[in-house]
């Protein structure tokens, strides 16, 4: 269970958290919405311990990260599977040890049994044989399957998308859902995942957050948010211009 | 008037507390740095990577520089070496010039340019697109994984650099002193030899081994404290190479008077 309990951030003057509250039973996969600079990444990554919350606490299965130091953090953190936004591949690698830099730095697995899962890995998300290309010669949504590839090798019990289809086409968006959902169900990971493809996030999550100037303004099934009662949340999701949405 | 003064005492309050704030980072990364080195952890791999890539590729912009340094050293001294005709003195000028003061300073210098600002501008990038994030949400400690092997490569290679580039300034000032007043060969080596103690030769290296982790903590501070995309990596990498260009020439200033 990850749990947030009046947890706030503030960069500088601008409150960007202002007091979240959300619990993301085990095994769920949780949807989070909102418009652009509402805080979604900030969130994701207080859940990982890479911000610590100006006040609050963030819970990993009853156990408070917030005050842990960065070697405290080490063995929660090994147990989740982040995608970067900006995919964070590390440029000085290759495409092929990008993906198996969790496992390797893991121990316990021969370099064999690495390179094959590596290779079967993106496979599934469509890189096959591009093991050896340098992130600098992918495209940017190469560069995010390969980022979902790093971060779903390991098959962490918590994984974190922010914006795992940016960029992509309405296929690949399909097909990268599907491996998503398919990777869930077969690890029973509990997943939280930020999109601006509310539709196509819609069809992969079972619950949706919508985040909106610091707080968690709805919480609720996906299939129903398109009659969402609050009007902020209906016009957000339905793209209307005119309403109530602020910015 | 008052605006002015207003103003004045703004602009020396604000550089105060962000110098302070630069110094008291660099000395907190610098403990975290020791701390990653009891017991030692870094990362193999990566501390061969960057020894060859500090290091030897340095070696021959170094060299070029080391050679006209000393050579230098003897065009500047040549007119008095002639008026005062002492030929057997030149060899122990240069040397000591060299050993004590040019050599460790001027390589520094070059390897602050050369290496450190890469470096700034290699983990800048790297932590503007989220890849130091990338590996703490890996559970690695990127002190240990990126910093230490940097630092580590960087004291050990400024060190190398600076032994290789006293002989080749040496040599510099040989051929000069021959190509200019006529000293013999023999007549400099003599020179060098009777009249340079082995001290003279670890005065240098000492400073040079506290200018290479001058150079390494603060252009790995600057790389991971930078903000703001691009812009934000060049104004790193900017203050990397005056604060540490700053940094050595404090340092040698006490280093030469406590080291005597």
């Amino acid at each position: 269970m990850i749990e947030l309990a009046a947890v706030r951030k503030r960069f500088g003057r601008h409150a960007v958290l202002d007091g979240i509250d959300l619990q993301v039973p085990t095994g769920a996969r949780l949807g989070i919405i909102g418009p652009a600079a509402s805080g979604k990444s900030v969130l994701l990554k207080l859940v990982c311990g890479l911000l610590r919350p100006d006040a609050g606490q963030v819970m990993i299965d009853g156990t408070d990260i917030t005050e842990r130091s960065e070697e405290g953090l080490a063995a929660t953190r090994a147990r989740i599977g982040f995608l970067f936004q900006n995919y964070a591949l590390f440029d000085f690698m290759t495409v092929g040890d990008n993906v198996a830099f969790p496992l390797a730095r893991r121990g316990g697995l021969a370099e064999d049994e690495i390179a094959r899962r590596v290779s079967a890995r993106l496979r599934a998300v469509g890189l096959a044989g591009n093991e050896a290309k340098m992130p600098a010669e992918l495209s940017g949504g190469m560069k995010k399957r390969v980022g979902i590839a790093r971060a779903t090798i390991a098959h962490p019990e918590i994984v974190i998308y922010d914006e795992p289809t940016a960029g992509l086409d309405p296929v690949t968006t399909s097909k990268v859902y599907d491996l998503l959902r398919a990777d869930q169900e077969t690890t029973g990971a509990t997943v939280i995942a930020v999109s601006s493809d509310v539709e196509a996030l819609c069809r992969f999550v079972d619950t949706v957050a919508f985040l909106y100037q610091g707080k968690i303004r709805y919480q609720g099934a996906a299939q129903t948010l398109t009659d969402a009662p609050d009007p902020v949340v209906r016009q957000f999701v339905r793209g209307d211009l005119e309403g109530p949405l602020e910015g | 008037m008052f605006g002015f003064v207003e103003r004045a005492i703004t602009q020396v309050g604000t550089t105060t507390v962000r110098i302070a704030r630069e110094v008291g980072g660099i000395v907190v990364l610098a403990f975290d740095v020791l701390r990653a080195l009891f017991p030692p952890t870094l990362d193999g791999r990566e501390l061969v990577k960057n020894l060859y890539k500090m290091g030897n590729q340095s070696v021959p912009i170094v060299a070029l520089t080391a050679f006209f340094a000393g050579g230098l050293m003897l065009v500047q001294s040549a007119p008095f070496v002639e008026k005062l005709q002492a030929h057997a003195l030149a060899g122990w000028a240069a040397g000591y010039a060299v050993l004590r003061e040019i050599g460790p300073i001027l390589i520094a210098l070059m390897f602050s340019g050369r290496v450190g600002a890469n470096n700034t501008a290699e983990l800048g990038t790297m932590t503007v697109t989220e890849q130091l994030d990338g590996l703490r949400a890996l559970a690695i400690d990127p002190i240990r994984y990126l910093i230490v092997p940097r630092v580590v490569a960087m004291v050990v290679m400024l060190l190398a650099l600076t032994v290789i580039g006293d002989l080749v300034a040496l040599v510099g000032a040989a051929i000069t002193a021959k190509a200019v007043v006529g000293i013999e060969f023999s007549t400099f080596i003599h020179s060098v030899v009777d009249n340079l103690k082995p001290y003279d030769f670890l005065h240098g290296i000492y400073k040079s081994m506290v200018f290479g982790a001058s150079i390494a903590l603060t252009s790995c501070y600057f790389g991971v404290t930078v903000r703001g995309g691009a812009v934000g990596v060049g104004r790193a990498v900017n203050a990397a190479v005056v604060a540490a260009a700053v940094s050595v020439m404090l340092l040698d200033f006490f280093m030469t008077y406590w080291l005597g």
